[in-house]
């Protein structure tokens, strides 16, 4: 029940393309909220209540440390609160930290959300789109790691019982993990002429190679696809007029409020509300459907 | 890892603090100022501060600076100032702008690749911040000094002229650029 | 009609001077299931990829090859990759990607097959082989049974004529191997396919094969219906490898034919020895004293909120006892092991070794002169390049052993009778000699107890029983052995007392003819046969005995 894995491969990354471009060069604190609003609320849906909340005992000090480290480095501003080894402590320096502080965090949030729906199904899918061969060596590679861990467990575990290198100081420790390594070395030259035995036998390398995938590209990619490029292009017209400008130096100057500058505004929420909304609109659609029977 | 960019910041913040001292002072402390009346008998200088260039390239200015630059481009009138045993050229510029709380601000001459002090800005104009070959520069009697404002001694009845530049800061302040 | 046809097939391997096979010829028709059996090393496994030509090994071969009447070398590449499929022994060798779905449909984008057609065959054979449930799954969280299927689907989905399997079943548990055989039953008899099978099992396969074909030292000296050829094995060594029914009838001199099943294997006794009904095998109880493992309410748990794997589990050890786990996966046997070994611990309960908490063992102390374990895997013992140089290391785990550490090598190396592979590479190493190789090295560390996890799998009938042998040198020696296994005619073969493992704890132990006569459904084919006839017969050899008995 999780509307946005549903969606085709070649959606998210656009999407999360196009806030990350708006979030990381428009230097307006609606914008930075909004971003940072909307990268919340999406990391919630997709990692529930308690990884977030475990989440913002990492972004809540970050954001003050950030905050405080600008104003030593910049002593720009026309509002100065003291002076530090003779040089100005502003009002402007620490808003400018904490507004890259709230960007920072909104780029953090998004880029985790988008890492739970970017699977590695779904990576595999996009480098295949690009170079076939390196999405079999990226599925490969996937297959051999957990391979890798598995027999490194049993050489070692196997090697202790066996008396070697047990004890636990850090000199056998050290012979040990190494020992493992140059084994596993072996193994997987082993291992890697099985499987391409394997793959050999069922054909690997015949000329006209096809793909296949288990995504389709659906009616609703195209519908949020098309919106989300009308909300980006209102949201970027209205930054090539200046709507939203903003400066925090020499002084924090005024929120713009024209009517273009609230239809950006609007735009970008939507953006950024959108991938929350469709999943909350899901999780409230299904509650409404148990509900009926 | 996350832990460890919380760990990091910490460690940059408390080096920073150490390394640049924790000398405090409050705004008014630090203009108050003390300057020396000039007297028939002292030795002086002349120094002025000018931006007038950025008149004729504000297309390149950033937008939020235009309400900060003089309409004539004087920044600080010719002004003559006692000139202290061992001055440099960065030493009577610091004691102007403190006396006039012009905005200022500079970097020490531990902190750059020039190994001299560097002034970044000077009432809000910033490096940079008019086109991307923008800076100040200093003249001392109509020259370019071939050395760092802070290793420049004056002696008495020079003229110093610092100047932003719009176009040209392939000499920044004296050093060679390197 | 003749779907693959082998004309004198001659093969020998590069710097080798006695061929790998001699003058093979047979002929497999469509539609016939056919069963290759044979000692290790006997050519077998060459035989079968000689006939793949996609992983035919290098050597010098004569000979013809002819699939549907066209040779080998003129098959077009798309016909040899996918009108004749290949299963091979090891279930993870074999998977490529990382997903089950990309799995199946592996060999059909090699075959360059559109994605829709792509899509509906791969549908069709994940709903054939149950697959539906964890097609998104990765393919390295399935288990081996699954892993196996998995591969058998993938070849599938190419539509093959012909399948090749080599072992496929020997890496598996009994349960998802006879699960895997019945697949195979099915799609020869559903869908006509023609398979040919390599198998050391031959329990299950023996009786619903069309055909037995019979490999030694790279000659076929048997081609039959399996009721032939077992007769034809009555006196052969490779008896050993017929299923229990035939080989009590080839124990006995009854002129009637061969019993291939269950079924007809208690026919046989019924017709033939009703008269000796009631008649028993003696139980001998063990003396049972001095206690080498004692373990007392152990409770363990892998991560704090999983479940309980060992649940109040209760384990008593004495010296020089063959004690046998048995149980069904994820039981917990392993686990036990495991912590046995002190390679985990558990969160409650007590465990004395040699009467000696084992916490209070500091460092190796355990390992040294006591307890050891041979793996599951015994590859992961051997980290040098040769065998020899391996045993050499544990001049570094038993320091004390000065000078004599070759003296000693060379004994046990006569002993076992693998002086010949001392300076081979491991990996080159067949699974019967590897596991004696690992038993040897983990002698010269000369332990009181011995671990063991799973140590016939993979073994045929003849590595067997020269290991049962073994075992119970050592259980003369005085050794304690404790074995996990699934191989129930191994248990009760070896075993002075045997338990059965269920959801973390030991629900029946007791000798083996009482334990194996007790169960209905977990016990061995000899006793299944003979039950209702004799009492706690469980191994061919006594239901023989009794059958002659005056």
């Amino acid at each position: 029940m999780n509307a946005i894995d549903r969606l085709h491969p070649t959606v998210m990354p656009v999407y999360f393309l196009a806030i990350l471009l708006v979030a990381m060069f428009v230097s307006n604190p609606v914008i930075s909220l909004l971003a940072l609003l909307g990268g919340f609320l999406f990391c919630m849906t997709q990692c529930g209540l308690r990884e977030m909340r475990a989440e913002l005992k990492f972004y809540i000090p970050l954001f003050l440390l950030m905050a405080l480290t600008n104003p030593l480095f910049s002593h720009n501003g026309v509002t100065p609160l003291f002076f530090m080894n003779g040089n100005a402590v502003t009002l402007e320096a620490i808003t400018y930290g904490a507004a890259i502080a709230l960007m920072v965090l909104a780029v953090l949030s998004w880029g985790k959300g988008f890492g739970r729906v970017m699977t590695s199904d779904k990576l595999v899918y996009l480098f295949g789109k690009a170079a076939p061969q390196l999405a079999l060596m990226l599925s490969m590679s996937l297959r051999y790691i957990p391979m890798l861990r598995r027999q490194a467990k049993q050489i070692s575990r196997a090697q202790k019982v066996a008396g070697m290198y047990s004890t636990e100081s850090y000199f056998d420790r050290l012979r040990s993990t190494f020992r493992v390594i140059s084994a596993l070395i072996g193994w997987s030259l082993e291992q890697a002429v099985e499987t391409s035995r394997a793959m050999r036998a069922r054909g690997y390398g015949l000329k006209g190679h096809t793909s296949y995938s288990n995504y389709h590209f659906r009616r609703t990619d195209a519908l949020l696809l098309t919106l989300a490029a009308i909300l980006l292009a209102v949201v970027l017209v209205g930054i090539g007029m200046g709507a939203v400008d903003f400066a925090y130096y020499p002084a924090i100057s005024a929120l713009p409020h024209t009517a273009l500058s609230v239809a950006v505004y609007t735009a970008f929420g939507c953006l950024s509300l959108l991938p929350s909304c469709i999943e909350l609109g899901e999780q409230i659609r299904w509650n409404y459907y148990r509900s009926k029977i | 890892m996350k832990k460890d960019i919380l760990i990091i910041f910490c460690v940059v913040l408390v080096l920073a603090v150490l390394i640049m001292g924790t000398d405090f002072q409050s705004v008014d402390e630090y203009y108050l100022m003390h300057l020396e009346d000039i007297t028939p008998n002292s030795e002086t200088v002349t120094l002025s501060i000018r931006c007038d260039s950025v008149l004729t390239h504000m297309d390149k200015l950033d937008a939020s600076l235009h309400d900060y630059i003089p309409s004539d481009g004087v920044i600080l009138q010719p002004t003559q100032y006692v000139l202290r045993p061992g001055d440099t050229a960065f030493d009577v510029l610091h004691r102007a702008v403190r006396s006039r709380k012009i905005q200022f601000e500079y970097q020490g001459a531990d902190q750059n690749l020039l190994g001299s002090v560097y002034v970044q800005g000077i009432n809000y104009l910033y490096e940079f911040s008019c086109g991307p070959d923008s800076g100040w520069i200093y003249l001392v009697n109509g020259e370019f000094p071939s050395r760092g404002c802070a290793d420049y001694a004056l002696q008495d009845g020079d003229t110093v002229e610092w100047i932003y530049s719009c176009e040209n800061t392939q000499y920044p302040q004296g050093g060679d650029g390197t | 009609m003749e779907l693959l046809q082998v004309e004198n097939l001659t093969f020998t391997y590069p710097k080798q001077t006695t061929p790998a096979l001699q003058d093979v010829s047979f002929t497999i028709a469509d539609g016939e299931f056919v069963v290759l059996c044979g000692a290790s090393g006997c050519g077998k496994s060459t035989l079968l990829k000689l006939l793949k030509r996609e992983i035919a090994p290098h050597g010098e071969k004569q000979g013809n090859i002819r699939f549907s009447g066209v040779a080998q070398s003129e098959l077009d590449e798309r016909t040899g990759a996918g009108t004749i499929g290949f299963v091979a022994q090891n279930p993870d060798g074999q998977i490529v990607t990382d997903k089950v779905w990309h799995e199946l449909a592996f060999g059909l984008e090699n075959l360059g097959v559109p994605a829709p057609v792509i899509r509906r065959r791969v549908g069709e054979m994940a709903s054939y082989f149950g697959i539906q449930g964890w097609y998104h799954q990765a393919t390295d969280a399935l288990s081996g049974g699954q892993k196996q299927m998995l591969n058998l689907a993938g070849v599938m989905t190419m539509q093959p004529k012909l399948l090749l399997l080599d072992e496929p079943t020997s890496q598996l548990d009994p349960i998802a191997a006879d699960h895997f055989i019945d697949t195979l039953q099915k799609l020869n008899r559903e869908f006509g396919l023609t398979i040919l099978l390599v198998e050391h099992r031959l329990e299950e396969v023996f009786p619903i094969a069309d055909r037995i074909m019979v490999l030694e030292a790279g000659k076929l000296i048997c081609n039959g219906t399996p009721g032939a050829v077992a007769a034809q094995l009555r006196d052969h060594p490779m008896s050993r490898c017929l299923p229990s029914a035939a080989r009590i009838w080839a124990g006995l001199s009854v002129d009637c034919p061969c019993p291939l099943t269950m079924r007809e294997g208690k026919d046989f006794l019924h017709t033939h020895f009703s008269h000796r009904k009631g008649a028993a095998v003696p139980v001998h109880q063990p003396i049972l004293e001095q206690p080498v493992i004692e373990a007392e309410g152990i409770w363990f748990r892998y991560e704090k909120k999983s479940p309980d794997v060992l649940r109040d589990l209760h384990l008593t050890v004495c010296r020089g006892e063959v004690f046998s786990l048995l149980g069904g996966n994820g039981a917990g046997k392993t686990t036990t092991l495991n912590i046995l070994a002190a390679l985990d611990r558990p969160y409650a309960g007590k465990l004395k070794i040699q009467g000696k908490p084992i916490g209070d063992y500091s460092k190796n102390s355990l390992y040294r002169r006591n307890l050891t374990m041979l793996p599951q895997n015994p590859q992961a013992l051997f980290l040098k390049q040769t065998v020899h140089e391996d045993m050499e290391e544990i001049r570094k785990s038993i320091p004390d052993f000065n000078g004599q550490v070759e003296r000693t090598i060379q004994f046990f190396a006569e002993k076992y009778a693998i002086s010949h592979l001392l300076e081979k590479h491991p990996y080159d190493l067949s699974g019967g000699e590897l596991q004696k190789c690992a038993l040897v090295k983990l002698l010269l560390t000369k332990p009181s107890i011995l671990l063991l996890d799973e140590p016939t799998k993979g073994m045929d009938a003849v590595s067997k029983a020269q290991f049962a042998k073994q075992i119970a040198e050592l259980q003369a020696e005085g050794v304690t052995i404790v074995m996990v296994t699934h191989d129930v005619e191994f248990a009760a073969q070896v075993s002075t007392r045997c338990a059965l493992f269920f959801d973390g704890e030991i629900v029946s132990a007791g000798t083996p003819n009482e334990f194996f006569s007790d169960h209905h459904f977990y016990t061995t084919a000899a006793s299944r046969i003979s039950r209702g006839l004799f009492d706690n017969a469980i191994l061919c050899d006594e239901v023989i005995t009794l059958c002659d008995e005056k």
